[in-house]
């Protein structure tokens, strides 16, 4: 990801760009939005870290396109982004499971939407559900899972789209410590497996590092873009990388870009 | 908004517990007790049995209109169909307007007053108005029994489908879902506890509905038999004619239990467990 | 959202009130029109459905020229609130009972559920023959319908409370009385009230259906005798004072509710905290 130097066509490896970028609230008197200019490169993995109210998940609805921005223009794939596409899928903070439908069936919603699921496509979510190690509940219902098997599912259920832009929105902020990190690497491991690009929000310095290619620094009141940091930790990481140097210098940066506003 | 049912699980809670342990002995001797004083009470001539019948006269009485005399089944009868075809008719009734005005907003905001005005108007005070206008019989007791039953379930599909879930309904929209499937896979599935509230108070008012139609007609049903008694001064067979309220009182309160645990299988372990291990099965198989 | 703190001057208020209500206004008018000119073309029978005008005529008759509604209207409304206050006094001292006493609660609860699965309207004419034909049946049938409701509601408020406020206040070493007091009591009042607006609703129709089936006095007996003289607009004038008897009630508990159980919504709170701030400035001079 680089600052909007170069024009937007000339990458031909940008699935994701945005052009000054900007969202307002309530009639123009809440700026969640400024200015904020970005691509990000088929594959890689960006982290939008930041404060309450820095705008983060603004970004990501409007990259999803369930908002319009008030300014600026917004790109997938070389097509303007004018309402929720197939080529991107979302995940939530909350699971948002349908208390009524099995696993199996939650991860098949997306391709209910979309027509009469397949038997090819069945089978394709109870891959999903191997992969996301829940093969064993697939006819579970989710008040009969915990909380980390239930953002299990839905992660399958995001990946059943088949959509290769996934957008994040602190899927695992709900959890414990301890689930979260595991399905943090987890979620690298995934991400890498069906070769998507994510974009991923979080309000956590060393989960938005340890994850990403590049992490967007972002501060609040107006919540801006504030500094871009590549991450050039190799793959895959684990979890002991977080003590080392390198990985507390990034911390470091990032901590340093959003007190100095 | 939504309405619903007073009986609470402290209560059911409570009676399950008090009614293990060894309690039901202690429990059914104090019954017995009381019953016994009353009884006695009665034959002392402390309590006019003219007014408050004797447990043993009710017991009698029991006897003579459920077998000697047979009379109460006629009336149950139409009591009971009366009453199930006004719930099911005024409560389908309920549920469709409800949705119909839930999805959309304009009626919804012109219909708001109304239904304001119809919440705090006593139902049941309509009935005598019915009955004059569609005379006597089946039709005005059908009438009375769908208007006290409607409420319920109208309001309650009503808030059931307007209080869908915010993030689901994103979820939804970040799938590109057109709104029949959000009707289909999202309001109404996520209505159904609501709204099978609203079923289990609607029949519960139906059978109110269905006893003040008797009261006013006299002519036929347990309602008219209750009044008929009262009259005579039969206390007994008027208290056995209540009891049997009583007890189809429980009936419907564990048949809508039953039903809920059926149609809303999603909110019980056990009927969590059953749907489990079916949709399993009819994956597997076919 | 409104920043401005400067009150809107009242004509202003006025005109927008009148503006956000106009288009209900207009939809009412251009019911009663059409109710209007199709009962007096003869598309509908008028003996059914009287005409809005006939129904205005017997309203002024009712309410203006003669008054006659005035002596029912508020036998029935003392009726239903004297019911109700004594099917409230009894539920809520019972619930408290049950709440600090155990074995109370276990021996109280199975009759409690019989009283719950049992239509009270059952025992209309019972009550009737046992109270007479004055108001104390109707008091005593609107008190034993409004019971239930408010003893589960407070019983249930009482009873389930937040586990770690419990713990709370058992690590602060209070004693039971200083947890029903400080805990128990302010945290069941939200369901207390919805238990108290339920019983009202039924306390009114309790009333009604009493004086439906014997009585000299109150809106029910206008109601149905104006119903079998097929006088419907003098009836459905009558049932409007029912629904006028139901938003009284309804809407006074609502206000009290509102000041007493305050914390529940922003404009209360911040009232609450600025009358508590004065009381503290107050206290601060002495």
């Amino acid at each position: 990801m680089v600052k909007h130097e170069q024009s937007m066509a000339a990458a031909g490896d940008v699935v994701v760009s945005g052009l000054n970028v900007g969202k307002t609230f309530a009639a123009g008197t809440v700026v969640a939005l400024e200015n904020a200019n970005f691509d990000i490169k088929r594959g890689s993995f960006v982290s939008l870290v930041g404060p309450s109210g820095c705008g983060k998940s603004t970004l990501l609805r409007l990259v999803s396109g369930l908002i319009e921005p008030t300014s600026g223009e917004i790109e997938v794939h070389g097509t303007p982004v004018n309402g929720p596409r197939a080529d991107i899928s979302m995940m939530f903070q909350k699971a948002t499971l349908l208390d009524w439908r099995t696993s199996l069936e939650n991860v098949l919603l997306p391709t209910e939407i979309n027509g009469t699921p397949s038997k090819a496509d069945k089978n394709r979510a109870l891959d999903l559900l191997k992969l996301v190690g829940l093969e064993d509940f697939a006819f579970s219902f989710p008040a009969q899972l915990s909380g980390g098997m239930q953002q299990r599912v839905a992660l399958a259920r995001l990946l059943q789209t088949g959509a290769d832009i996934l957008l994040l929105d602190e899927p695992f902020g709900a959890l414990d410590e301890f689930t979260r990190e595991h399905l943090n690497t987890e979620l690298m491991r995934i991400v890498a497996e069906v070769r998507a690009t994510a974009i991923f929000v979080t309000h956590n310095i060393t989960e938005a590092i340890f994850l990403a290619d590049q992490v967007v620094v972002m501060t609040s009141r107006p919540g801006r873009m504030a500094k871009i940091i590549n991450v050039d930790l190799e793959r895959p990481r684990p979890l002991s990388i977080q003590t080392s140097v390198e990985f507390n210098k990034l911390v470091e940066d990032v901590r340093e870009t959003l007190g100095a506003v | 908004m939504a309405v619903q049912d007073a009986t609470s699980e402290v209560l059911v809670d409570t009676l399950e517990r008090s009614l293990r342990n060894r309690r039901i002995a202690k429990h059914v001797g104090i019954f017995l007790t009381l019953t016994l004083l009353w009884e006695l009470g009665s034959r002392m001539g402390w309590l006019d049995p003219l007014f408050y019948p004797r447990p043993s006269n009710i017991i009698r009485s029991f006897w003579l209109i459920y077998f000697q005399n047979a009379n109460v089944w006629f009336h149950l009868y139409s009591t009971i169909s009366l009453v199930i075809i006004g719930w099911v008719l005024g409560s389908m009734l309920g549920i469709g307007l409800g949705a119909l005005v839930g999805f959309n907003t304009v009626i919804r905001r012109f219909l708001k007053p109304y239904v304001i005005v119809l919440e705090a108007t006593p139902r049941i005070a309509v009935a005598p108005l019915l009955i004059a206008a569609l005379g006597f019989g089946v039709n005005s007791k059908l009438a009375i029994i769908m208007l006290v039953c409607f409420f319920a379930p109208f309001i309650n599909t009503l808030s059931g489908v307007i209080n869908v879930n915010e993030e689901r309904l994103e979820l939804f929209r970040s799938m590109r879902a057109s709104k029949t499937q959000i009707l289909r896979k999202l309001v109404l599935p996520d209505a159904i506890p609501v709204i099978m509230a609203g079923e289990r108070l609607a029949l519960t008012a139906a059978l109110s509905g269905a006893l003040v139609a008797e009261f006013i007609q006299r002519d036929k049903g347990i309602g008219s038999l209750i009044l008929v008694y009262t009259r005579n001064l039969n206390m007994a067979s008027a208290f056995a004619c209540i009891f049997t309220l009583t007890i189809i009182g429980f009936l419907i309160f564990k048949g809508m239990e039953k039903l809920d645990h059926y149609i809303a299988y999603w909110k019980y372990e056990g009927g969590r467990e059953r749907m489990s291990s079916k949709r399993k099965r009819t994956m597997v198989e076919p | 959202m409104s920043v401005s703190d400067q009150p809107i001057p009242l004509s202003g208020r006025i005109l927008d009130i009148g503006v956000r209500f106009l288009p209900h206004f207009v939809l009412f008018a251009v019911i009663i029109g059409a109710w209007e000119i199709s009962v007096a073309t003869g598309l509908i029978t008028s003996i059914i459905i009287p005409r809005p005008s006939a129904i205005w005529s017997a309203i002024v008759e009712l309410y203006i020229t003669e008054g006659t509604i005035y002596r029912h209207f508020f036998i029935t409304l003392t009726e239903a609130v004297v019911g109700f206050a004594i099917g409230a006094g009894v539920a809520v001292s019972l619930a408290i009972a049950s709440s600090l006493w155990d074995p109370f609660r276990r021996y109280v609860t199975p009759y409690a559920v019989v009283l719950n699965v049992t239509p009270g309207i059952a025992l209309t004419p019972v009550i009737i023959a046992w109270f007479g034909y004055g108001m104390g049946s109707k008091i005593a049938l609107a008190a034993i319908i409004s019971f239930f409701p408010i003893f589960v509601n407070t019983l249930t408020g009482l009873v389930q409370v937040d586990e770690d406020r419990e713990e709370l206040f058992n690590s602060l070493g209070a004693s039971n009385v200083q947890v029903f007091r400080k805990l128990r009591a302010p945290a069941a009042l939200p369901l207390m009230f919805a238990g108290f607006k339920i019983g009202l609703t039924t306390a009114l129709i309790g009333a009604v259906v009493a004086e439906f089936a014997q009585a000299t006095d109150g809106v029910g007996v206008l109601m149905s005798r104006f119903s079998f003289q097929l006088n419907m607009a003098a009836s459905l004038a009558t049932l409007l004072s029912m629904t006028v008897i139901g938003l009284i009630l309804f809407y006074s508990m609502e206000f009290l509710d509102d000041r007493i159980v305050f914390w529940r919504r922003e404009s209360r709170r911040a009232a609450a905290s600025r009358a508590r701030a004065r009381t503290w400035a107050a206290q601060a001079k002495k």
